[in-house]
């Protein structure tokens, strides 16, 4: 299969800050996802590739086509920003008419509406962008995106407001898309979102491609790396001994009222804990994980 | 296209609220002229006129009109994000440029030449010569397309347009080319100026600026061709959050 887009060699920085660190990477047709906590330099890529940022280093190909200064390549890419910013004044037919009759389309009345009905905002359409929420308003520059029927979509950060049942709607929306045999590539830093629409996903860590590939896979290097629990019980010390002499632990530090446990192996450890507390009589108050932050699961994948 | 570009950044530009207080200041010399008209007896209308179309219209509301309204017709849009709207779409950047200077100019000029008619008007009777406003009416148009095709290629580049403006309109233009006559030809005030002078006999009642009418208009001509190149290349590699 032909890659949509491809990034050979790519760096940005700003000034002295290396924003984007030497990538490489192509990204066939079908639902792609871009994770990475904040600042990791999903934005400054998106905006390579949708031609709204020079490349300081290698270059950025979209549908075999530089995506540097190369206007044309809009009447097949369809490009969604993270800022919220609308044509507060215009309705949000009006808003996507707009985006239609820019694309010189033929019948741009008819484009916008399908492209509303496609986002589910036809009760709403009449009215000024400005009133409409978070969610809306990300439906509708959605809508605004996709009116032309882009091959390649590029969505950044696209379910910001969303509530739960939009963001199921969009999901549906950019799986159809997919299914046609378009190129989704969208931008997040919840794993969750990724998880629902990701069947592949970008590990972006400072810049760098930290790990690519099935998202499961990924998941599963998530799951197994060593993670460390807090404990707080009615025998710290006992339940301490208890851990201490389990093979999947790798470290027990008792502090206060707490103990610090260190495991290699989260799945036997989750089925281990209440095992070895209910066979020393004690009972366990406390059991939170000490570092699930994204952050600390992509410093564990970039240091791999 | 440009006219779907045109059409919509006259309607943002409408609807602001400081195009409300742009009216408000082409009403003032409408309303000293109407001042004059009422309270000055014997007192020269002509003279009173070509001081109030140079030194207040020409000087004052024309730039700063356009001012405001150039750098608000593009530079708002990359300010707030909105230029995306227009820049992800396969058009040539140099039909972008011509929406939002004709725009800016279409604005700019109807509020000036609203403020040249009602004030000239205004401070004239019936028995005098009305050339000089006609004339003024048609330099400020003249005026206000360079003085547009500049402040909006000025918001492409910097995000403080509007104070780099006010510098060259009250620092450059009102004072330095005043009293250096030698760099009056770097100053589009003198080009309207000099546009107006040409165009009525009665020069003694305006300050003009010694431009003839041909050094004006090519003047002129290069500013704003000068002002749409610039802004078409710096549109063409426009990249987000590049502006100074």
């Amino acid at each position: 299969m032909t890659a949509a887009i491809e990034l050979t060699d790519v760096s940005h920085w700003y000034g002295n800050v290396v924003a984007v660190n030497d990538v490489t990477f192509a990204i066939e047709p079908g639902i792609t996802g871009l994770l990475g906590p904040n600042g990791a330099g999903k934005s400054t890529l998106l905006h390579m590739m949708g031609g709204f940022l020079r490349p300081s280093a290698g270059e950025v190909r979209i549908l075999g086509e530089s995506s540097w200064r190369n206007a044309g390549m809009y009447r097949h890419v369809g490009i969604v920003q993270e800022r919220e910013a609308v044509y507060s004044s215009l309705t949000g037919y009006e808003f996507v008419r707009l985006s239609a009759r820019l694309h010189g389309l033929s019948d741009p009345r008819a484009a916008a509406l399908r492209a509303i009905d496609l986002v589910e905002l036809g009760d709403a359409k009449d009215r000024r962008t400005g009133g409409y929420s978070k969610g809306m308003k990300q439906r509708i520059k959605i809508a605004a995106a996709i009116v032309h029927a882009p091959q390649v979509l590029l969505l950044d950060e696209p379910f910001n407001g969303a509530d739960p049942r939009q963001r199921l709607q969009m999901m549906d929306m950019l799986r159809a898309m997919a299914a046609e045999g378009r190129t989704v590539l969208f931008s997040s830093h919840i794993l969750e979102e990724m998880e629902r629409l990701g069947d592949r996903v970008l590990v972006f860590v400072a810049g760098r491609l930290a790990a690519s590939g099935d998202f499961r896979a990924i998941r599963r290097l998530m799951t197994d790396r060593p993670h460390s629990f807090a404990i707080a019980s009615t025998d710290n010390r006992g339940l301490a001994r208890a851990l201490i002499g389990d093979e999947g632990v790798t470290g027990v530090q008792v502090d206060g009222e707490r103990i610090t446990v260190r495991t290699a192996d989260f799945q036997r450890f989750a089925m281990q804990v209440p095992r070895l507390a209910r066979d020393a009589g004690i009972t366990i108050t406390l059991l939170a994980p000490m570092d699930e932050s994204l952050e600390s699961v992509f410093d564990y994948l970039v240091s791999r | 296209m440009i006219g779907v570009i045109l059409a919509l950044t006259l309607n943002q530009l409408v609807r602001q609220r400081r195009t409300l207080l742009l009216l408000l200041l082409a009403a003032i010399p409408v309303l000293v002229s109407l001042l004059f008209r009422f309270t000055a007896e014997n007192a020269d209308a002509e003279s009173f006129t070509g001081g109030m179309m140079s030194n207040f219209i020409a000087n004052l509301v024309l730039p700063l009109t356009a001012l405001v309204v150039g750098t608000a017709a593009l530079g708002q849009e990359i300010e707030d994000g909105t230029t995306i709207y227009l820049l992800a779409k396969p058009l040539a950047r140099w039909k972008v440029v011509v929406a939002k200077i004709g725009a800016a100019w279409i604005v700019t000029a109807s509020l000036v030449v609203l403020a040249v008619l009602g004030s000239g008007f205004a401070a004239l009777s019936g028995d005098d010569d009305r050339q000089i406003v006609f004339a003024f009416a048609v330099a400020v148009v003249f005026g206000s397309l360079a003085y547009a095709a500049l402040f909006v290629s000025l918001s492409i580049r910097f995000g403080r347009a509007l104070i780099i403006g006010l510098a060259y309109v009250f620092i450059w233009e009102a004072v330095v080319s005043q009293f250096i006559s030698g760099v009056r030809f770097l100053s589009i005030r003198a080009y309207t100026i000099g546009i107006a002078d040409t165009m009525t006999e009665a020069s003694g009642a305006i300050d003009a600026t010694g431009l003839g009418p041909t050094a004006s208009v090519v003047l002129l001509a290069v500013v704003v061709v000068a002002a749409f190149v610039y802004a078409v290349r710096r549109l063409q590699t426009f990249e987000l959050g590049d502006r100074a």
